[in-house]
């Protein structure tokens, strides 16, 4: 099963595991699974309209699902799933 | 609370003052024990922000997974990011809120001509409408 990487700040959401296997052949389906699995995740990534929110980027491996297939990138077992933030700034 | 460790602080300020005038931003790694996050392990990252660079920071995402798997890698977490403002104040700026993300702590280094002046760290919220002050500690205060 593709594993999901949990950043440190939303592991008290998922009973303290760093990462987590989900069933799921699209990067969708990992993330509903993960959500499913720990609800109070859900609105840490996704907004009241489902959409993954501005502050969260998707990894597959090394690659940025949005200059892949968003979230219908396909996953298979051996991947690995990043939850990486998007942060900028100015004075 | 957030404490930050000589050595990371140490370059964290260096970082900052070589950037002068322009911004500069990097990543903050440590253990983080109940409610006292300590900062190790400072990571100066590229201000990847396309235009002028005296009033804004961008990090890039892939840097960004670099300093989660440096963090993972060394049993430790990715705690927070740094960014300076040149000549004003360590304040959170309406740009700052709105392309934050609430799930780590933000420090902010006032650089006043080129030399370090203070710094304030900030937690947003999720609906990046405000952020709370986050008591800090370092070896300049
Ligand atoms: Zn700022």
């Amino acid at each position: 099963m593709p594993k999901i990487l949990i950043p440190t700040p939303l592991r008290q959401f998922a009973d303290k595991k760093d990462a987590v296997e989900v069933s799921g052949s699209t990067v969708g389906e990992a993330l509903g699974a993960l959500t499913a699995a720990y609800p109070d995740m859900k609105k840490n990534l996704f907004n009241d309209e489902g959409k993954l929110r501005s502050f969260v980027n998707v990894y597959v491996n090394d690659e940025d699902i949005r200059f892949l297939e968003k979230d219908k990138t396909a996953v298979a077992d051996s991947d690995t799933i990043s939850i990486v933030p998007s942060i900028a700034g100015g004075r | 609370m957030i404490k930050i460790e000589q050595e990371a602080w140490d370059l964290m300020v260096a970082h900052a003052q070589k950037t002068y005038p322009n911004e500069c931003c990097g990543a903050m790694l440590g253990p983080i024990d109940g409610d006292v996050k300590t900062v190790r392990v400072a990571l100066p990252l590229e201000n990847a922000y396309p235009g002028a660079q005296r009033e804004r920071y961008e990090l890039r995402p892939e840097d960004l997974l670099f300093a989660e798997r440096e963090a993972r890698k060394n049993g430790m977490d990715l705690i927070g990011i740094f960014h300076s403002h040149p000549d004003c104040d360590a304040y959170f700026s309406k740009t700052d809120l709105e392309n934050s993300c609430p799930w780590y702590s933000f420090v902010v280094l006032s650089i006043q001509k080129g030399q370090f002046h203070h710094a304030n760290s900030w937690l947003p919220n999720m609906e990046q409408t405000e952020a709370a002050k986050e008591e800090l500690e370092h070896p300049n205060a």
